[in-house]
């Protein structure tokens, strides 16, 4: 179906991405790609219906061909991707990005009507792509009344309106929370399944992922040959993979499994009975106390009584499905709403309906997109702004070179800011929020995007601050990630927080939420494969 | 959902009910009939969410009538004096020109409340599908420049609480520096992914065929009738009725040049649903409206519409016929489909 030859693309004015890649991915396979950002994943993607080079420009060699619907092989370099369009079905990450009209109904019209599609044949193919993806009651909404996940099932829709062969999807579940991100993975597979629809996915999450998928591509990038097999084939070969994997690697497990249901059914040593649960509250008094906070958005009640905590020194994770009031309660507590009700006090002392200006000395709080802060020449005079604002130009409470240094930026210094990776830009803006040296930072969905190195480093950046006895409040649907680094969990459901305590009894209340080591060995108390390796030596 | 085209119809004619009568009954009978419309076609879920259409209310009212009070010193009731020397402002402030304002405003509240709810129930895109063919390409820009304004509406609101959180304050207009950039690049980045998407989806796949010299030669000269027929009209009085001629001449001949245009564009638009009874329904309910507010129907007293409180306050007339036959802008309230709720 897409056949690679010695791909080789080099951006305008930038570094080699893709160096001589050669593969094939058979019609009705579903191809997971994976690598560290940067690597070319995008890149890769976009070869196989023409945005690369005709959007991008640069400078590409080698031959990419996909099968058209007449069987003979087109040439995406060539052709481009309006004519692409009709074989190679293309999602984004941002759905909202993407949509060109308003009406689920006319946004996956959208592509027949440029096609010239008769309108009866056009209203058949409309009614198809609202049945694949359980979109038929949904088909009269506005697109931007909908919930993450039917948003990224409206986008599928749309990209698969000109009966594609091929459907790609760079990282489509990157901003979704466990639940939604599960529906339109499931939605995937029945159209590979039942269709034999031929699927490439880019993503970062690789537990989310690996049990749906038969190939995965790993780019290592810096010019290193690609690595392509089945997961089993593939993962034993890449160094960071999910905890499952992790595991079953340190176990010496022959094949790996891939899903919790596979490791259940091999040689799982028996967990001891005793739960170790990590100790919670050996924090002092709360920086942060919320309390029964009530918001309510033209009348529809998002927070109903919601009551949070964070101590010094500890790492408080916020949970909860999209939509849930999660960055509410966040902009409730830095000022940037008034919430109809309740008390917000930090370090004691009350802080609602005070100048967000005023009160980020105290707090740092880091917005779902870190390009919204980012605007100055060089990463180094983005954390002198923030100094500037405040009046601590000539005193600065952290030495920006020096906290630079320790953000992994220092080498990019003098470099704009726009032109780094993601993790980079966030690290930039964590940098910029930070410089200021507050005692409570308030992350919201800090690792979108991100990939497991860049993870690893943002966790060992805040274990460091933790250590320097700041609080910590993070907004995730990362599971994983939660499980690694989280002192306590509260769960966001319904405008309150429902549960709140240790990880291993929030994570486990919720089989959504639950970990992949904990649902291996339940009622352990176990989350990360290092407890897990720990409690069964 | 009905029809795009109805509910056109039913908006024009509640523009021009509401500007063709100053009766205050006549004006209220249609802001509750309103009201009933707005009430039937907000989804259940978003009631209480979706802003109200009569908020405009609380402002036009007391705006319009103190603007009209201090504006015009006329009317037999004098409430108070404003100083002579005050230039425009200063005379009589009397009770009827206060009124006259108010009923002002309660006209403008129907305006604004009738394309709210139009806005409400019909997509964007409905409405520029309405377009003629050949101009396709300004359709789809009008879309999307439609659906771009409220994500950088959001955009904007982010950015600067964004900064906000870093002590920015904006004092000068060189404080606006940290917002506007953001705004415009994330602004291109959107664009430019929205174009990626739509090429990816198959626009400019379908090449349209170049208008050949016939279309551009009648389109010339449609404009040099209308043209003509405007100046003749204009600075010709002995001979107004061939400068209308031509001027008409000029407009069939635009009308003409379009559709041939649309000829040569290959796009197929999409309706989600046929014309139905309901549609016509509506149609014959704004018909109704229309025909008592501008045409001198027999028998009716249609003259009640108009209304004057000055010099001296009256009564306003009411007569039960032309409020009834007016109240066929309910029409939609009446044939809203059973699945509106979750409709729009």
């Amino acid at each position: 179906m897409i056949d690679l030859r010695n791909v080789t693309y080099r951006y305008p004015s930038g570094p080699m991405i893709l160096n001589e890649v050669s593969l094939h991915i058979d019609a009705g396979e579903f191809v997971l790609v994976t690598g560290a950002s940067g690597s070319g994943k995008s890149t890769l993607l976009r070869c196989l219906n023409g945005l690369v080079p005709h959007f991008s420009g640069g400078r590409i060699g080698g031959q990419v061909r996909v099968r058209g619907l007449d069987g003979e092989p087109l040439d995406p370099v060539a052709v481009g991707p309006s004519v692409m369009s009709g074989v190679v079905g293309f999602v984004f990450q941002d759905p909202e990005a993407q949509f060109v009209v308003d009406r689920v109904e006319d946004e996956i019209a959208f592509a027949l009507e440029q096609q010239a599609v008769p309108f009866f044949q056009m209203r058949g193919r409309v009614e198809e792509c609202l049945h694949l993806l359980g979109l038929d009651a949904l088909r009269a909404r506005r697109v931007e009344s909908l919930s993450g996940g039917e948003r990224q099932r409206v986008a599928i829709a749309a990209a698969l309106a000109l009966r594609p062969r091929v459907l790609v999807l760079d990282e489509p579940t990157s901003q979704l929370d466990p639940a939604s991100a599960a529906d339109v993975l499931d939605a995937l597979l029945r159209l590979n399944q039942e269709m034999g629809l031929t699927i490439v996915l880019a993503e970062h999450r690789l537990e989310r992922v690996i049990r749906y998928v038969n190939r995965m591509i790993h780019l290592r990038g810096e010019g290193l040959p690609i690595l392509t097999g089945t997961p089993r084939e593939v993962l034993p070969q890449i160094e960071l993979v999910p905890p499952l994997i992790a595991l079953g690697r340190a176990l010496g497990w022959d094949p790996l499994p891939l899903t919790v249901a596979e490791a259940r059914t091999r040689n799982v040593p028996i967990a001891p009975p005793s739960p170790p649960i990590r100790p919670a509250d050996a924090h002092p008094g709360p920086i942060l106390a919320a309390r029964d906070i009530h918001h309510a958005y033209d009348d529809t009640p998002i927070l109903r009584g919601a009551s949070l905590e964070v101590r010094p020194g500890e790492l408080v994770a916020l949970m909860g499905r999209n939509g849930s009031g999660k960055t509410t309660l966040l902009r409730s507590i830095v000022g940037l709403l008034c919430p109809d009700r309740g008390t917000v006090a930090l370090d004691g002392e009350w802080v609602i309906g005070r100048d967000p200006a005023d009160l980020c000395r105290s707090i740092g709080y880091l917005p779902q997109n870190p390009d919204d802060l980012l605007f100055a020449d060089t990463v180094l005079k983005e954390l002198l702004v923030t100094l500037h604002n405040l009046g601590l130009l000539d005193a600065p409470p952290l030495n920006p070179a020096a906290l630079l240094e320790r953000l992994g930026l220092g080498a990019y210094a003098e470099r704009y800011p726009r032109d780094l990776s993601v993790g980079q830009r966030q690290r930039v803006a964590l940098g910029a929020i930070t410089v200021a040296r507050p005692r409570l930072l308030l992350l919201d969905e800090p690792t979108r995007g991100m990939d497991y190195p860049a993870k690893r480093e943002l966790v060992r950046l805040l274990d460091a601050w933790r250590a320097e006895g700041t609080g910590v409040l993070l907004v995730t649907h990362d599971i994983e990630l939660v499980a690694h680094a989280a002192d306590r969990v509260a769960l966001l459901e319904d405008g309150v927080i429902a549960l709140d305590g240790p990880p291993a009894e929030v994570l486990c209340a919720r089989p959504h939420l639950t970990p992949q080591i904990a649902q291996l060995y339940p009622g352990t108390g176990w989350l990360t494969e290092e407890e897990a390796l720990e409690g069964l030596r | 959902m009905r029809d795009v085209r109805a509910w056109l119809l039913w908006a024009v004619t509640m523009l021009i009910v509401s500007s063709r009568t100053r009766n205050p009954l006549y004006i209220v009978l249609l802001l509750l009939a309103l009201a009933i419309v707005d009430s039937v076609y907000t989804p259940r879920t978003q009631r209480g969410r979706t802003p109200s259409p009569f908020r405009f209310l609380r402002y036009t009212v007391p705006i319009a009538a103190a603007f009209n009070a201090v504006t015009v010193h006329y009317g037999e009731h004098v409430l108070f004096r404003l100083p002579e020397w005050i230039p425009l402002f200063g005379g009589t402030v009397t009770l009827e020109a206060t009124l006259y304002g108010a009923i002002n405003g309660l006209a403008l509240t129907l305006i604004f409340a009738a394309f709210t709810i139009l806005n409400r129930v019909t997509p964007v895109h409905d409405l520029v599908r309405l377009a003629p063919k050949a101009l396709h390409e300004s359709g789809v820009a009008l879309s999307i420049a439609l659906t771009f304004m409220p994500q950088t509406t959001r955009s904007l609101q982010r950015i600067r609480e964004a900064q906000a959180l870093r002590g920015h304050r904006v004092r000068g207009l060189r404080d606006w520096l940290p917002i506007v950039v953001p705004l415009l690049v994330s602004g291109m980045e959107r664009s430019l992914c929205l174009a990626e998407a739509m090429v990816a989806r198959g626009y400019g796949a379908v090449a349209d065929r170049g208008q050949p010299l016939r279309t551009r030669l009648l389109l010339a000269l449609g404009l040099m009738g209308l043209l003509g027929g405007w100046v003749g009209w204009t600075f010709w009085r002995e001979a107004r009725a061939v400068a209308l001629a031509v001027g008409v001449l000029g407009v069939l001949i635009l009308v003409a040049t379009v559709w041939l245009a649309g000829r040569r564009v290959a796009r197929t638009r999409y309706r989600a649903r046929h014309w139905t009874r309901g549609d016509t329904l509506m149609v014959g309910g704004s018909l109704i409206a229309l025909a008592v507010a501008v045409l001198p129907v027999p028998f009716l007293p249609v003259e009640t519409l108009v209304y004057s409180p000055y010099p001296r306050l009256i009564w306003p007339e009411f007569s039960p016929w032309v409020a009834a036959l007016l109240l066929g802008v309910l029409a939609p309230a009446m044939v809203a489909p059973p699945d509106e709720g979750g409709a729009t």
